[in-house]
């Protein structure tokens, strides 16, 4: 590509689009016969060394610069030995690009073509060149064509990949226009300044290379082509600053309270200086009079409640959201008034659901109608499973419940829980079938030689049977360790599947609440619960004579395809034999 | 009063006060008579002559080194550091020198230096190229991180990245250099460091971002609006030390928070964001704090690049998600 006239070499473009470079080193003399290709001279542009190698065969007539020298790209380099004429040619035309091009890419910034090669091209309507894609790079290859002749264009449509040898850009239309032709096909390899796309209609006669031409002082450095690696998106959209966001950061960083600064801009708009000088001032966030600080906001909750107007964290809200509980009708007693769990859920058991249900109206007979308030819930978690399990234990099981008291007139004070464990433990050995598993189906039953007892514990939730394994190995602290170790997993929801899961007999303490005898309900596959009632003094004859006696009452149910009235009954007097031990 | 692009406007900035400082100089590869490859430093050398617009070798470290000693002794150098992708070399005088300085001399010798750096991905550009890891430097004790989303804060900003007294790192979103252009008269006014920007109020959500993103992000907001969704749009701009204040109180006004980054997700400016408004702000959150980033791979090239890139569409959809939650 360079402008080489018959035995005369000029620089050529060493590649970067820049103007000129300097001679660093000759690497031939005057007279020297060089061939083809023969490293002639070393150039250094403003990005590399270059060596630059003979065009010819032939012997070196003139080395047009000295080391050091500075060459124009297109002046000219070496004179050789050619039909006895060194003929020179014009540089200075090569040298001094002075084509530009406006409509180049849409940068509409001012694009030179390359200065390497001047094109000179005469086509009808308007053209479009290759603008400079890229740091300089000389050319770029056609990746694909997005339009096609004759397609009309809209402006900035994309109408080509071009590839350089940094990236794949797109290449937007400068104008809204009709394709005459297009200059090249995939693969092909266009050099900077080359026409790329014609525009126009065939009648077209107007001649228009360039819609502006562009006077470019070329000295040192190449006029801004806009160089960019990749595609920089451009417009030329003009976008209005959002003053007042950097006024209320200014503001903000320099405390500085804006109510009470008045403006000196445009239409008295608050300007940066104003704010810098109202610090001076110590207008500062704080120091407003007591008269003019504006009422606190009413605090009543609005009926219409908005979440924000309560702190409460997600998994608190949550939980209100679950028992149907508005945040507007809890205490705050957490950190900062937030509102904490307990908070709900003390808001939930004091108050119907306050998340106003459709009112319904029912008409009486002659009484006035009512307004009642119906909504369902929706059952779910333990309580959903406690009311699946006692219909399974309904449908299979066939119950049989025993009642007797036990005298624990003797008992230290003591927790009595332990104890109606031991008691089971102790029955279990005298009279092993009620600790035992049973399948109706296979008709199969499993005697357990370890006692797992369940504990039924009620809690908001629904209830829950979680389970004293190897209780029969445990002493009554362990087993007091471990009550208490389960009610506060219950407690944080910290229950796990295997906690509840291998119980081989249940105890049911209601008597804890209410109640002295009860049919407590059989979980299968196991085949006995015992429940525990509230204790009572009672007045008994004995051999000493009246007695005040404490009593215990106890009522044991037993599933009857798994066990005999026997058993049960031996296994029941083994449990008051046990709990009516002292100690 | 010109109307011009970001870019320009760091050019007007730099301009500006070297003209008015004689202790600022400029230097980097390609920055003197190139004018930058981006047309930074556009005619600053032909202004200021060679001694103050210096060309230098491809040499990163020595950029950061030869800034960082101007700075000990009173100048007050901007280096350009070509592509944020080729700061790392730099990263040994940056982290161990340049961000301890103060500390180390106990405020004897702070350093008045801003290392520029396009970032980011978006225009088809090759390996080394895209990346956004702001995070990086934002981890770092010591160091300021400044990040323009438009051409008036690319103006304030580096106008008081130049004053600060402290190492600033200047990272400028080159996929936005030239989207829009803003009108600014070249008055030397500078912008606060170290405060987010509310660029729109809404009540619905908080949408955070920073540099190219925003766009994105301000588009996101529009298109929400006419859905009946309220979004604040937060300009971070200096994304260390990072103004979770402003961040905080619009948290607790909205209740929800998304942040848009084009970095990848794991370890990012977003997940801190995330973490300080958990920590300070969980009473106020009526959902969970959402994210729209990048992939945590390797920014790919041209052809799928475009997957990479964080869309609209994508915080729209993260918005309705975290608006719908219950």
């Amino acid at each position: 590509m360079n402008t080489v006239a018959m035995k005369v070499f000029n620089l050529p473009d060493l590649g970067e689009g820049l103007p000129d470079a300097e001679i660093v080193r000759w690497l031939v003399k005057e007279g020297d016969t060089v061939a083809l290709d023969q490293p002639m001279v070393e150039m250094e542009t403003a990005k590399a060394v270059v060596e630059v190698p003979s065009p010819y065969k032939g012997v070196i007539t003139k080395l047009c610069g000295a080391e050091g020298d500075v060459i124009d790209v297109g002046a000219v380099l070496v004179e050789f030995d050619g039909d006895g004429s060194s003929a020179s040619i014009d540089a200075s035309e090569a040298s001094t690009p002075t084509e530009s091009d406006q409509q180049t890419i849409p940068a509409t910034q001012p694009q030179t073509a390359s200065v390497s090669q001047p094109q000179m091209i005469t086509v009808t309507g308007d053209v479009f060149k290759l603008p400079d894609l890229g740091e300089g790079l000389p050319d770029a290859e056609i990746v694909r064509w997005l339009v096609a002749e004759g397609d009309v264009l809209a402006l900035d449509q994309p109408m080509v990949e071009m590839e350089t040898a940094k990236a794949v850009v797109e290449v937007p239309s400068p104008f809204a226009a009709k394709v005459a032709k297009l200059h090249g096909q995939a693969g092909d390899v266009i050099e900077v300044g080359a026409l790329l796309v014609s525009f126009g209609d065939s009648e077209a006669v107007e001649t228009k290379t360039a819609s502006v031409e562009q006077e470019t002082p070329v000295e040192n450095k190449p006029v801004d082509a806009a160089t960019v690696v990749g595609a920089v998106q451009v417009g030329n959209k003009v976008v209005v600053e959002s003053a007042s966001a950097v006024i209320k950061a200014l503001a903000k960083k320099l405390k500085v309270d804006l109510s009470q600064v008045s403006g000196s801009g445009i239409d008295g708009a608050i300007i940066q200086a104003d704010v810098k000088q109202a610090k001076k001032d110590g207008k500062l966030i704080g120091t407003k009079t007591a008269a003019s600080v504006a009422p606190p906001i009413n605090s009543q909750p609005s009926s219409d409640e908005n979440p924000l107007d309560f702190k409460a964290s997600p998994a608190v809200r949550a939980h209100a959201h679950r028992l149907n509980v508005a945040l507007s009708q809890c205490a705050a007693s957490g950190k900062k008034g937030s509102i904490t769990k307990s908070d709900v859920d003390a808001a939930a058991s004091s108050s119907s659901p306050t998340t106003a249900p459709k009112p319904v109206s029912v008409a009486s007979g002659g009484l006035p109608s009512v307004q009642v308030s119906v909504e369902p819930q929706t059952v779910r978690g333990v309580r959903r499973a406690m009311a699946m399990g006692m219909a399974k234990a309904h449908a299979t099981v066939v119950p049989t419940t025993l009642v007797e008291d036990a005298d624990i007139t003797n008992w230290p004070k003591q927790d009595s829980l332990a104890r109606y464990v031991r008691a089971l433990v102790f029955a279990s050995k005298i009279e092993p079938a009620l600790n035992c598993w049973f399948d109706g189906e296979k008709y199969e039953r499993l005697i357990h030689p370890n006692v797992h007892v369940g504990i039924a514990i009620d809690s908001p939730d629904g209830l829950y049977v979680p389970v004293i394994h190897d209780a029969d190995r445990k002493d009554a602290t362990q087993v007091r360790a471990r009550v208490q170790d389960l009610r506060q997993k219950i407690e944080s929801k910290g229950l796990k599947q295997e906690d509840q899961q291998g119980a081989t007999i249940t105890l049911s303490n209601f008597g804890s609440i209410a109640g002295r005898y009860g049919s407590p309900v059989v979980s299968p596959p196991q085949v006995a619960i015992l429940g525990t009632g509230r204790f009572r003094s009672e007045l008994k004859l004995t051999n000493k004579g009246i007695e005040n006696r404490k009593m215990l009452p106890l009522s044991l149910t037993f599933d009857h395809r798994a066990c005999t009235g026997g058993e049960a009954a031996r296994f029941l007097a083994a449990i008051i034999e046990d709990l009516q031990k002292a100690v | 009063m010109a109307a011009i692009t970001l870019i320009e406007a760091v050019n007007m900035a730099i301009s500006h006060e070297m003209g008015v400082d004689k202790e600022v100089v400029v230097f980097g590869e390609d920055v003197g008579i190139n004018g930058g490859v981006f047309r930074a430093t556009d005619g600053l050398q032909e202004k200021y002559g060679e001694e103050r617009v210096i060309d230098t070798p491809l040499a990163e470290a020595m950029i950061a080194g030869v800034a960082i000693g101007m700075a000990a002794q009173g100048m007050k150098p901007i280096a350009e550091i070509q592509f944020m992708g080729f700061i790392f070399p730099a990263a040994d005088h940056i982290i161990s020198h340049c961000a301890r300085m103060r500390n180390r001399t106990r405020g004897r010798l702070t350093l008045p230096m801003v290392i520029r750096a396009p970032f980011g991905g978006g225009i088809h550009a090759p390996e080394n190229h895209s990346e956004s890891t702001e995070a990086i430097f934002a981890h770092i004790p010591g160091l300021k991180v400044v990040i323009p989303s438009n051409p008036s804060r690319a103006y304030g900003l580096m106008l008081a990245a130049i004053r600060d007294p402290d190492p600033v790192i200047f990272l400028e979103p080159k996929r936005v250099y030239r989207i829009e252009k803003h009108e600014i008269e070249d008055n030397g006014e500078d912008y606060p460091l170290g405060m987010c920007f509310v660029d729109r109020e809404g009540t619905d959500i908080t949408l955070v971002s920073w540099g190219a993103m925003l766009h994105e992000t301000k588009q996101a907001a529009e298109k929400l609006a006419d859905m009946g969704i309220s979004a604040e749009v937060i300009d971070v701009a200096t994304v260390s030390p990072l103004d979770i204040d402003t961040i905080l109180e619009s948290v607790e006004k909205t209740g929800r928070i998304c942040i848009v980054q084009e970095a990848p997700k794991a370890g990012a400016l977003g997940s801190e964001i995330a973490a300080e408004v958990a920590e300070k702000s969980l009473m106020s959150l009526l959902a969970p704090i959402g994210r729209v980033s990048g992939y945590d791979i390797v920014i790919p090239y041209y052809r799928l690049e475009k997957q990479y890139m964080p869309k609209v569409e994508y915080i729209i959809d993260e918005v309705k998600r975290l608006v719908e939650y219950k």
